[in-house]
C-alpha cells in the first residue's frame, strides 16, 4: 500500500494470463538448483508453477489464475514493503483490511499488541485496530484459530484490501 | 500555498490526464483506485497508490471516508475531483477543505448552487443569462403545472431539481400526459438523487447544445475560452464534439461569451465551469451549469492553447489565471471522438481485454485513453474506454485529418463505437455543421 513505485512503468502483460515473478524465490530455487549439483527444479503450488533450470535464470511464466478484481496482487514494481500473498507459505485466512486508514498493533501507545504469532484467538477476538479519520475501528477474527503471521507494522498507513494478519 | 502532492480521485481517462497534468508541473500524485482498477494506466504511473475499496464506485470512488483517509495517510496537499463522481458534491468539497487539503475545483457554495438546478436559473437570471421559458420555481401541485404549461406553451419539459447531465427529463407532449409523467417523473428523480422536486420548462423544438468554458480566479477575475458545440447526442450522452461550434457567428460568440465573462466574474467564480446553452434561431437558452472540468475540455484546449487542469491547479493553489481575456486567441479547429467499449450499433457494453492497441499519431492528432495492450477494461464503470481529439486549421481539414486518424485506430479485443464515428465524419449533413440535438438519434434509426 502506498507503494512508491519506479519512475518507469512496466511493460505491459501481453497475455491473458499476467506474468507474476518473484525474485526471491527465483533465486531461492536457484541457489537450490547449484547447491545439489541439479539442472532443473520446479515447483508447483495450487495452480502456480515455477521451474528454473541451471545457468538460465529465466523463470517460466508461472501459470497464475487471472487476477480476481478483488484480489490483484501488487505488481512486481512496488516497494518491498509490499506484501505478495501469493508466496506465502503459511495456510490460514488471511484478514484483509475493510478500510484505509492506519494500523495500530496495540489498544495504547505503550501497551502489548493485541496479538502475537502463536497466540490463540477465539471469534471476536480483535486482532489489531485499523485508524480512519481519528475513529479507531476494531479489526476482529472472524473465527477462532492461531495466529501465524502478523504481515503489518505498528502505525502502518493502510489499504483496503491489504492483508493483515493470518489466522490458521 | 504551492502544491507538492495531489490526490486522484477519479479513474480511466481523466485520471490519466491529471497525473499528467501534475507531473509537467513537478507535482507529485496519488491514484486512490478501487480493486478493479490496480492495473489502470494512470495507476501504474503515479507516484504512489491506495487501493480504496471493491469495485463498485459507492464503495470506493464514491467512498468519502476512504478517500480522504487515503489523503491523510499520504498526507496529500490537495484532491482532484475529476468529472462525475463526487466532482460536483459540495459536501465532500467542504470535507476536503475542512481538513486542510486544498480542493481543486470550485467554492463549495457555487457548486451547492448550480447543483439545484431551479437555484441554478434563479440565479443565471439575476447574472443576466437569457433562460428557457419556465417555471419561476419548483412544481407542486398538478394545477400548478397545468396552468404553467399553457402558458409556455406544449411541449414542455419536466425536470428534476437535483438532476442534470440529461438524466430525470421527461417530455410532455400534450395536456392529457402532464398529471402522470410528472408523478413518474417526481418518482424518478426521488429514486435516483434522493430529492423528487421537479421543474418545467418550454420544450424546444429542435435546439443545438452550445456550451462556454470560462474560468475564474475566485476573486472576480474571469475568462471564458469560447463555445462547444455538443450537439451529437444519444440519450443525452454526447458522442461527438466540436470548437467552435459551426453555426456560431463570431459576434455571437463574443457577445455570449462577454456576458458569461462577465457572470462569473460577478459571482466570484473559482476554478474550471461550463455554462450550457440550448442555441435555436439565434438565441441562446441557459439550461445549467457544471461546477467542473468536462469530459470535452480537449477541444478547447485545441484551440486555445491553454492547458485547462494546469490552469485548474494553479488557481487552486492561489497562483490566479495564466492571462487576461485580452490575450486568449482562439485558432483552428477541433473535434472530439468518444470512443466506447460498446457495439457501434447496438451500443451494447463490451468490457474486455485489449488484446491489440494501436492509437492514431500525428500532427495535430491527441489520444487521451487508458487504454494499453493487455489491459482489462473493468465492467463496473462506464463505457468510454478514450478520447480521439484532432485540431485543423480549419473545420474541413480537421475532418481530414479526422478521417485519417481514425482510419489508423486499433482496439483489438472489444467492440468499440470507431466505426459509428468513421461513418459519422463523412455524413453531408455532419459535413455541413448542419445538426441539432435530435439529428443523431434520427440518424442511427435511418442506419
Amino acid at each position: 500500500m502506498a507503494e512508491t513505485k519506479e519512475p518507469v512503468p512496466r511493460a505491459s502483460a501481453v497475455d491473458e494470463s499476467s506474468m507474476r515473478i518473484d525474485p526471491s524465490l527465483v533465486r531461492e530455487l536457484a541457489q537450490l538448483l547449484t547447491d545439489n549439483e541439479l539442472t532443473e527444479i520446479e515447483v508447483q503450488d495450487g495452480d502456480r508453477r515455477i521451474k528454473v533450470a541451471r545457468e538460465l535464470y529465466a523463470a517460466l511464466p508461472a501459470a497464475l489464475p487471472p487476477a480476481p478484481a478483488a484480489a490483484a496482487p501488487p505488481p512486481p514494481a512496488a516497494a518491498p514493503a509490499a506484501q505478495e500473498p501469493a508466496v506465502e507459505e503459511v495456510s490460514g485466512t488471511t484478514i484483509k483490511s475493510p478500510m484505509v486508514g492506519t494500523a495500530f498493533l496495540s489498544p495504547q501507545p505503550e501497551a502489548d499488541p493485541f496479538v502475537q504469532v502463536g497466540d490463540a484467538v477465539k471469534a471476536g477476538d480483535t486482532l489489531l485496530i485499523v485508524e480512519a479519520m481519528k475513529v479507531m475501528n476494531p479489526i476482529t477474527a472472524p473465527e477462532g484459530g492461531v495466529i501465524k503471521k502478523v504481515l503489518v507494522a505498528d502505525a502502518q498507513p493502510i489499504e483496503f484490501d491489504q492483508p493483515l494478519v493470518v489466522i490458521g | 500555498m504551492k502544491i507538492q502532492k495531489l490526490l486522484i480521485a477519479n479513474r480511466g481517462e481523466i485520471a490519466l490526464r491529471i497525473h499528467r497534468a501534475c507531473h509537467e508541473m513537478g507535482i507529485k500524485t496519488v491514484a486512490v483506485h478501487s480493486t478493479a482498477d490496480s492495473d489502470a494506466m494512470h495507476v501504474r504511473l503515479a507516484d504512489e497508490t491506495v487501493c480504496i475499496g471493491p469495485p463498485p464506485a459507492t464503495e470506493s470512488y464514491l467512498n468519502i471516508p476512504n478517500i480522504i483517509s487515503a489523503a491523510e495517510i499520504v498526507h496529500a496537499d490537495a484532491i482532484h475531483p475529476g468529472y462525475g463522481f463526487l466532482s460536483e458534491n459540495a459536501q465532500f468539497a467542504e470535507i476536503v477543505e475542512s481538513h486542510n487539503i486544498v480542493w481543486v475545483g470550485p467554492k463549495p457554495e457555487h457548486i451547492r448552487m448550480m447543483g439545484d438546478k431551479i437555484e441554478a436559473k434563479r440565479t443565471a437570471a439575476k447574472l443576466g443569462l437569457p433562460l428557457v421559458p419556465g417555471s419561476e420555481g419548483a412544481i407542486v401541485t398538478v394545477k400548478q403545472a397545468h396552468k404553467l404549461a399553457n402558458e409556455i406553451g406544449y411541449p414542455v419539459l419536466i425536470k428534476a431539481a437535483s438532476g442534470g447531465g440529461g438524466r430525470g427529463m421527461k417530455v410532455v407532449e400534450a395536456e392529457e400526459q402532464l398529471e402522470s409523467l410528472m408523478s413518474q417523473a417526481a418518482a424518478e428523480a426521488r429514486s435516483a438523487f434522493g430529492d423528487d422536486t421537479v421543474y418545467m420548462e418550454k420544450y424546444l423544438a429542435d435546439p443545438r447544445h452550445i456550451e462556454f468554458q470560462v474560468f475564474g480566479d475566485g476573486k472576480g477575475g474571469a475568462i471564458h475560452l469560447g463555445e462547444r458545440d455538443c450537439s451529437l447526442q444519444r440519450r443525452h450522452q454526447k458522442v461527438l464534439e466540436e470548437a467552435p461550434s459551426p453555426a456560431i457567428a463570431k459576434k455571437d460568440r463574443h457577445r455570449m461569451g462577454e456576458v458569461v465573462r462577465k457572470a462569473m466574474s460577478d459571482m466570484g467564480y473559482r476554478g474550471a465551469g461550463t455554462i450550457e446553452f440550448l442555441y435555436e434561431n439565434g438565441e441562446f437558452y441557459f439550461i445549467e451549469m457544471n461546477t467542473r472540468l468536462q469530459v470535452e475540455h480537449p477541444v478547447t484546449e485545441m484551440i486555445s492553447d491553454i492547458d485547462l487542469v494546469r490552469e485548474q491547479i494553479r488557481v487552486a493553489s492561489g497562483e490566479g489565471l495564466s492571462c487576461t481575456q485580452d490575450q486568449v486567441h482562439l485558432h483552428g479547429h477541433a473535434i472530439e471522438c468518444r470512443i466506447n467499449a460498446e457495439d457501434p450499433e447496438t451500443f451494447a457494453p463490451s468490457p474486455g481485454l485489449v488484446k491489440n492497441y494501436v492509437a492514431p499519431g500525428g500532427m495535430h492528432v491527441r489520444v487521451d485513453s487508458g487504454l494499453y495492450t493487455g489491459y482489462r477494461v473493468p465492467p463496473f464503470y462506464d463505457s468510454m474506454i478514450g478520447k480521439l481529439i484532432v485540431y485543423g486549421t480549419n473545420r474541413d481539414e480537421c475532418i481530414m485529418r479526422l478521417r485519417r486518424a481514425l482510419e489508423e485506430f486499433v482496439v483489438e479485443g472489444m467492440k468499440t463505437t470507431i466505426p459509428l464515428h468513421q461513418k459519422l465524419v463523412r455524413d453531408p449533413e455532419f459535413l455541413a455543421g448542419d445538426y441539432t440535438i435530435k439529428w443523431l438519434e434520427a440518424w442511427l434509426e435511418r442506419a
